[in-house]
């Protein structure tokens, strides 16, 4: 599956220079959020088409992946298998996105990327939490927020489930390793599972989210859904996000 | 002991300084003594509204920069001797405002006055979060737009995050949306959101609703609080608000477009 994900923030090792010459280089750390795309295959071709497919499936997801930098997880893909990197590295920027990494390579595709200049990227396993501070962030259990989440606002339910008894606005996120549960309007962007967890959920008394994101797979609701505006319940099945109505037979 | 409160928005021109004059003017109209504070460094507005521009001498900048004392800056208003305001640098920049300076002056401004309004400057930077820090009390001044209600709601977010009430957690700053610039027209035919669009989007108590209105220039022109326009809406409204604000029950008003009469209709008057 070609999906994108939250990568996990990346540390730059931060070299202090122990003075600073006018004129001279100055390295400094950054903290840096990139989009992982995880290879489902060593064909330069299949990624195309998968690619197209995603594009036509979710044009709006397609857009704001625009020029966006994304690291290749190479993960599913053998060690042995031949892999046409320099097709694949094509088939990205060609589909307007700028390959800036690679992670999870075996030692010979390891040196493949050498002689294209890719670093190797080394990050968990699983996105992490988000890059930014979040105002409110719990490190196990479950975080329950009873004021509304306002635009600008971020919380984030790290180890546990986020409960919102008020409503979650246009331009606040929320994010849960575990479910997200909100007994209002949520209006924002809502991410439950994001250190992986694909059974997460999230629950809303109406929904109107900007984006619902579940282990990474997300969607943009729009208002022509069937689900616009009511009880809904969004969860995956088979690396597919659903959204149901809540209460409904798919529970 | 004063009550402190912020009159701010976040976006900017949908009616902070003319509330601020027209609020300030109501509470001082009823026997409360109130202060007046311009936060908006740089472009100094509030004194013009109030038409004191000619007689500011020291500002709240001098005040902080110990080049005059509180009582040499503050100039009485001409309209109601309970108002007293502290006008703002037009020739300073933002940072000329300290956080200690700031707590300093309302430390002492608190002994003398019953209320303290503060008028923000748009945005939510620096000069915004000074003049919200002390609030204990907040008026959201909100447009029937969408813009400006993101905006508004940003700024409660700052609010319930980063004034002093929530620093100390302490109680929280008590919320009051105030809907300016609304023409019922112009809602009934869906140009712009109605009350219960914003209230559904803020879910803050509404303190009341200002209707759009030329007398609004014309007071500001003149350098009259628009609360002290006899017999016009804006006038009634603000007196509405004030009014609520102390805690009466007022109906609301203003806010069904104006029946035309039929005479009017006829001859298009
Ligand atoms: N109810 C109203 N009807 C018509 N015009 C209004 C009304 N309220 C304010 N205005 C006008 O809108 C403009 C902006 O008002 P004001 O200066 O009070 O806004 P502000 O929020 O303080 O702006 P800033 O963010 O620049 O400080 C002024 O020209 C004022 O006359
Ligand atoms: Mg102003």
């Amino acid at each position: 599956m070609a999906k994108p994900k939250d990568s996990p923030p990346r540390h730059e090792a931060a070299a202090s220079a122990p003075e600073t010459r006018p004129g001279a280089l100055r390295l400094s750390g950054g903290v840096f959020t990139l989009s992982v795309l995880t290879l489902e295959s060593p064909d330069a071709q299949q990624l195309a088409t998968r690619l197209q497919e995603e594009r036509q499936r979710n044009p709006a997801a397609a857009a704001l992946l625009k020029n966006a930098p994304v690291v290749l997880d190479l993960s599913a893909i053998p060690a042995e298998a031949p892999l046409a990197l320099e097709e694949i590295l094509a088939v990205l920027r060609g589909a307007q996105l700028l390959p800036v990494g690679l992670r999870n390579a075996a030692p010979e595709q390891q040196q493949l990327a050498g002689e294209y200049h890719l670093p190797i990227l080394r990050g968990q396993e699983r996105p992490a939490g988000p890059a930014a501070p979040a105002s409110v962030v719990q490190q196990r259990g479950t975080l329950l927020i009873e004021h509304p989440i306002r635009s600008g606002q971020r919380v984030y339910a790290r180890g546990g489930d986020l409960i919102c008894l008020g409503v979650v606005n246009a331009g606040a996120e929320i994010l849960a390793d575990g479910h997200i549960h909100v007994y209002a309007p949520l209006r924002g962007r809502a991410l439950a599972g994001v250190a992986g967890d694909e059974t997460a959920r999230i629950f809303c008394s109406a929904l109107e989210a900007e984006l619902v994101s579940i282990a990474g797979l997300y969607r943009m609701p729009e208002r022509n859904l069937e689900q616009w505006g009511q009880a809904s319940q969004i969860f995956t099945t088979n690396e597919q996000l659903h959204i149901a109505p809540l209460g409904g037979r798919h529970t | 002991m004063a009550r402190i409160v912020v009159v701010t928005s976040g976006k900017g021109g949908v009616g902070k300084t003319t509330t601020s004059a027209a609020f300030a003017s109501g509470l001082a109209l009823r026997g409360h003594r109130t202060v007046v504070i311009d936060f908006d460094v740089g472009l100094r507005n509030l004194d013009l509204v109030l038409g004191c521009e000619r007689r500011v001498v020291y500002d709240v900048v001098n005040v902080i920069h110990g080049e005059a004392r509180l009582q040499q800056a503050l100039i009485r208003d001409k309209h109601c001797e309970n108002l007293y305001v502290l006008p703002t640098s037009q020739t300073r920049d933002k940072d000329a405002l300290t956080q200690e300076g700031v707590a300093a002056i309302m430390e002492e401004l608190k002994q003398d006055f019953d209320y303290i309004v503060c008028d923000s400057p748009a945005g939510i930077e620096r000069g915004a979060l000074m003049a919200l820090y002390h609030a204990d009390e907040a008026i959201v001044v909100t447009n029937p737009e969408v813009s400006s209600v993101r905006d508004s709601d940003r700024i409660l977010g700052i609010i319930a995050a980063r004034s002093r009430r929530a620093e100390a957690g302490q109680e929280p700053v008590k919320e009051h949306l105030l809907l300016t610039r609304y023409a019922p027209k112009r809602v009934q035919g869906g140009e712009m959101l109605s009350i219960d669009d914003v209230q559904e989007l803020l879910r803050i108590p509404l303190l009341g609703v200002i209707p759009e209105s030329e007398s609004v220039l014309q007071a500001s022109n003149q350098g009259i609080p628009a609360i002290h326009m006899k017999g016009t809406d804006v006038a009634a409204a603000y007196e509405d608000v004030v009014a609520r604000f102390l805690g009466e029950d007022r109906p609301l008003r203003f806010t069904q477009p104006e029946k035309t009469g039929f005479f009017k209709r006829l001859f298009g008057g």
